[in-house]
C-alpha cells in the first residue's frame, strides 16, 4: 500500500498508529467467531443457521445463541481453494450444476463430516431464514431434514410495484410491520425453547443499541471513500468489513472493530494512502464477487490503475447497515421490524431500481463507471444486471462493463475471457477520459 | 514510415503492414493453432512479404486478439475490441456499429466518429453463435467451411436448430438429415441459429447505421444477407474485414509514432 500524503512523501506504514488494524482484528475477529462455533459444537450448545439477507441476529444475539452463516463459511472455502472438494461431493449426491454453489458447497460441508479450513461447523440446533433470497426456504429445509432442527421463515411482505415510495409513510407499511411484529414473538417463543431461557427484553435493547452504533460506524466506513485516492478497496477490505458486520452484529467487539477500522481509514486519507499506487479509475462494484480466484480477479481491475471505491455487495450483504439503522430503544420488536421492512424493500425492489442507488453513488462517491458482476450459479443476485447497465449506459452516460464468473465454482471462471472484456472496458474508458481532457 | 498490427485470434492469425498514408501494404494469414507466438510471427512475415519490406524497416508492432500477450516483437497490446472497432471505421468511415464473428467470439461493438468503442457486448462462455459453430456443420456434413454459405444460400425450406450448444449441434444436425432434410436447408438452419444469437447482442448495444461486419465469419455470404435481414440494414462487408482487427493495431500503432499518443490499451500491466 502506497501514497502520497501532504507533504508529497509517502510516510511509512510504522509511522501510522492505526495501521492494519482492520486487517489485524478483522482476522483476530474471525478466528475468534469459528472458535466459538466448533466449541458450541463441541460442547453440544445450541446454534442458530442464518442467512446474511435478513439474519434477525438481534434476536439470537439476545439469546446468546451463535450464528452460524453458510454464505460466508462457503466462500471461505473458496478462499482458501477448497470449495471444489465440497462442491462436488454434493453434485455426487445428486446436486445439479445448475443451482446455487453456496448451497452445494454447504451441502457437501454437512455430507463430508462438517471440517471446514476455518474450524468444525456445528450442527444447526435451530434454523432462522426469510424470503429474502428465494433459494433460502429450501436449503433450510435441507437442514430440517439432515438434523431435524426447527426451521423459522420470516415472511417479509415485498414491494415491487413502479415508483419506489416504500416508507414509513407507505400505504401498507404499518399493517406491514404488524404482520413482521407477530413473527418476530413466534421466534423469541421458539428461541425460548431451544435456550431454555426466559427473553430479556433489555437485553435485546442493549444488542440493538450496538447495531445502532455499528450501522453509523459503518456509513462513515463507505463514506471515506469518497476521498480521492480512496483509502480502500470496496471488494477486498470491504469484504472484512462485510464479514465482521454479520458475524457481530450487536455484540460490543463488532461496534469497536468498525470503530477502528474508520479511524485506520481516516489516518489513510490524511496520509493520502490508497490501496494502489496511483488511483486512475473509480468504479462501482455491482454483484456478489467471485472468491475462487479473488485476488486475481482485484489484480485485473488493478493493473488498470482501477479502485472499486464502492460495491453495492456492501449494501445487501451489510444486512442493511449502510442504511443507518436508528434503532428506537424504547419500542424494541415495533422498531425491529421496520427496520427489518425498510431494509429488505431495496434487496426485493433491486431488480427494478438498482439503477437509481446506482446513479446517486456514481455522483456522490465520483465514479468513472461501473462493473456488474453476474454470478452464474445465483441468479436471485444477477437477473437485470444487464438491463441496468444499459439504462445507465442511454440515460445517464455512465460506462458499464458486464462479466460473468461465480462465487465459488471454479468451473466458471475463464481468466482469458474476463481479461479480454475487462481490458477493452478500461481501453474505451481511457478514451473517454482523453476526450474529456480535449 | 512502416507500422504493423498482429491479430492472434483464436483460430486464424492475421498480420497487416500499413504505411503513413493508412495505406495497407501487405497482409499475412495462418491458423493459430497451439504455438501462438509463431503464428503471430509467421503472419506478419506473410505481411512483410505482401509488403516488400524487411522486419526492420517497420517502426512499431502492436498486438491484438487473445494471443496478443505473446505477439514477442510486439511494442504494445490492445484488445481485438478496440482494434475491430477501428478498423472497422478505417475500412467504412461511418461505421458506427460493428459486428465481429469470429471463431469462439461474437462481439457487437457501439463505435463512436473517430471510431472509439463507446459499447460492446460479447457472447457467453459459450461458442454457440461463433464460427466454430459453423466449423461444427462443416465437420458434420463434410462440406468445406468456405462453402457453406453458397450453399445455405440455395435453401428453400431452412430447419429449425434449436441447440445452444456447438458441440450438441453436430447430433442435431445429424439427426436432421436422419429425417430426411436436405442437407442446404440443415445448413441454412445453422447460419440462422448463428444470426438470431449475433442479432441479440447487436440489439443489447443498439443498432446504429452503418453496420459493418467483421471477423472471419464476414466472408460467408449467406451470413452477411442474415444479418442483414435481421437488422433491416444493408451491412458493410469486404475481403479486409476479415483483417480488420490487425488493420485496427496498426492505425494504433501509426498513431503512438504520429501523435505520440499511447496507443488504448497501454497502461495495463503486460501479462
Amino acid at each position: 500500500m502506497t501514497g502520497k500524503g501532504a507533504s508529497g512523501i509517502a510516510p511509512a506504514s510504522s509511522e501510522l498508529k492505526h495501521a492494519g488494524a482492520t486487517r489485524r482484528e478483522g482476522r483476530r475477529l474471525i478466528d475468534q467467531w469459528w472458535q466459538e462455533l466448533s466449541a458450541a459444537d463441541a460442547e453440544a450448545r445450541p446454534v442458530a443457521n442464518v442467512f446474511v439477507m435478513g439474519s434477525i441476529a438481534e434476536v439470537l444475539r439476545a439469546f446468546d445463541i451463535p450464528m452460524s452463516f453458510p454464505e460466508i463459511a462457503a466462500l471461505q472455502t473458496a478462499i482458501r481453494g477448497k470449495s471444489m472438494d465440497y462442491l462436488l461431493a454434493a453434485e455426487d449426491q445428486g446436486y445439479s450444476p445448475d443451482i446455487c454453489a453456496y448451497v452445494k458447497v454447504d451441502v457437501g460441508l454437512h455430507v463430508t463430516g462438517r471440517e471446514h479450513p476455518h474450524g468444525r461447523l456445528p450442527k444447526p440446533s435451530l434454523v432462522v431464514s426469510t424470503n429474502m433470497c428465494n433459494t433460502y426456504i429450501k436449503w433450510s429445509e435441507i437442514w430440517e431434514r439432515m438434523y431435524g432442527c426447527p426451521l423459522f421463515v420470516l415472511d417479509i411482505p415485498g414491494w415491487r410495484g413502479t415508483g419506489f415510495e416504500y416508507g414509513v409513510n407507505g400505504g401498507s407499511f404499518r399493517s406491514d410491520c404488524a404482520y413482521v411484529q407477530g413473527q418476530l414473538r413466534e421466534l423469541i417463543v421458539m428461541c425460548e425453547q431451544v435456550t431454555g431461557r426466559a427473553f430479556d427484553v433489555d437485553r435485546l435493547r442493549e444488542v440493538m443499541g450496538e447495531v445502532n452504533r455499528m450501522s453509523e460506524m459503518y456509513r462513515e466506513i463507505l463514506a471515506e471513500n469518497k476521498n480521492r485516492p480512496a483509502p480502500f478497496n470496496s471488494l477486498t477490505e470491504g469484504v472484512v468489513h462485510m464479514g465482521v458486520a454479520n458475524a457481530y452484529r450487536g455484540h460490543p467487539e463488532g461496534s469497536r472493530f468498525m470503530e477502528a477500522a474508520r479511524d485506520e481509514l481516516r489516518e489513510r486519507v490524511h496520509a493520502g494512502i490508497g490501496p494502489i499506487p496511483d488511483e486512475r479509475f473509480r468504479l462501482l462494484f455491482v454483484g456478489p464477487a467471485c472468491y475462487t480466484n479473488f485476488r486475481r480477479f482485484v489484480e485485473m481491475f488493478e493493473e488498470w490503475g482501477a479502485v472499486f471505491v464502492a460495491a453495492e455487495y456492501a449494501s445487501y450483504g451489510g444486512g442493511g447497515l449502510d442504511r443507518g439503522i436508528h434503532y428506537d430503544l424504547a419500542r424494541p420488536i415495533e422498531s425491529l421490524a421496520e427496520q427489518i421492512l425498510l431494509s429488505s424493500q431495496t434487496s426485493f425492489s433491486g431488480i427494478f431500481h438498482s439503477h437509481q442507488w446506482q446513479t446517486g453513488v456514481v455522483r456522490d462517491w465520483s465514479v468513472d463507471g461501473i462493473c456488474f458482476h453476474g454470478v452464474k450459479s445465483c441468479r436471485t443476485t444477477s437477473t437485470g444486471l444487464p438491463d441496468a447497465r444499459e439504462w445507465l449506459m442511454r440515460n445517464e452516460n455512465i460506462p458499464g462493463l458486464f462479466i460473468q464468473s461465480d462465487l465459488v465454482d471454479a468451473r466458471l471462471w475463464a481468466e482469458a475471457q474476463l481479461k479480454n472484456r475487462i481490458d477493452a472496458f478500461f481501453e474505451s474508458l481511457q478514451g473517454r477520459k482523453a476526450s474529456a481532457r480535449r | 514510415m512502416l507500422v504493423a498490427g498482429v491479430d492472434v485470434g483464436s483460430t486464424q492469425t492475421k498480420g497487416v503492414v500499413i504505411d503513413d498514408d493508412r495505406r495497407i501494404l501487405g497482409r499475412g494469414i495462418t491458423d493459430t493453432g497451439a504455438r501462438l507466438a509463431e503464428a503471430g510471427d509467421a503472419a506478419f512475415r506473410l505481411a512483410l512479404e505482401g509488403a516488400g519490406v524487411a522486419r526492420d524497416d517497420v517502426d512499431f508492432v502492436i498486438g491484438t486478439g487473445y494471443g496478443r500477450f505473446r505477439v514477442e516483437f510486439g511494442d504494445a497490446q490492445v484488445t481485438e475490441i478496440s482494434c475491430h472497432a477501428r478498423g472497422a471505421a478505417h475500412l467504412f468511415p461511418r461505421t458506427r456499429t460493428v459486428l465481429d464473428v469470429g471463431g469462439q467470439d461474437t462481439k457487437a461493438i457501439k463505435v463512436g466518429k473517430g471510431g472509439e468503442v463507446l459499447d460492446f457486448c460479447m457472447n457467453d462462455k459459450c461458442s454457440a453463435g461463433t464460427g466454430r459453430f459453423l466449423s461444427a456443420a462443416s465437420d458434420a456434413l463434410e462440406i468445406p467451411l468456405g462453402e457453406l454459405g453458397a450453399l445455405a444460400l440455395t435453401a428453400r425450406n431452412p430447419v429449425n436448430v434449436t441447440t445452444t450448444c456447438t458441440v450438441f449441434a453436430e447430433s442435431e444436425i445429424l439427426g436432421w438429415l436422419a429425417r430426411g432434410r436436405r442437407t442446404e436447408d440443415v445448413v441454412m438452419g445453422v447460419h440462422q441459429a448463428i444470426a438470431a444469437r449475433s442479432f441479440s447482442l447487436l440489439a443489447r448495444v443498439g443498432v446504429e447505421p452503418e453496420l459493418t461486419f467483421t471477423g472471419g465469419v464476414a466472408r460467408n455470404q449467406a451470413m452477411v444477407a442474415l444479418i442483414g435481414e435481421l437488422t433491416d440494414l444493408r451491412v458493410n462487408a469486404s475481403e479486409d474485414t476479415h483483417y480488420c482487427g490487425a488493420v485496427g493495431a496498426a492505425l494504433y500503432a501509426l498513431d503512438r509514432l504520429l501523435v505520440g499518443a499511447p496507443a488504448a490499451g497501454e497502461g495495463s500491466a503486460l501479462r
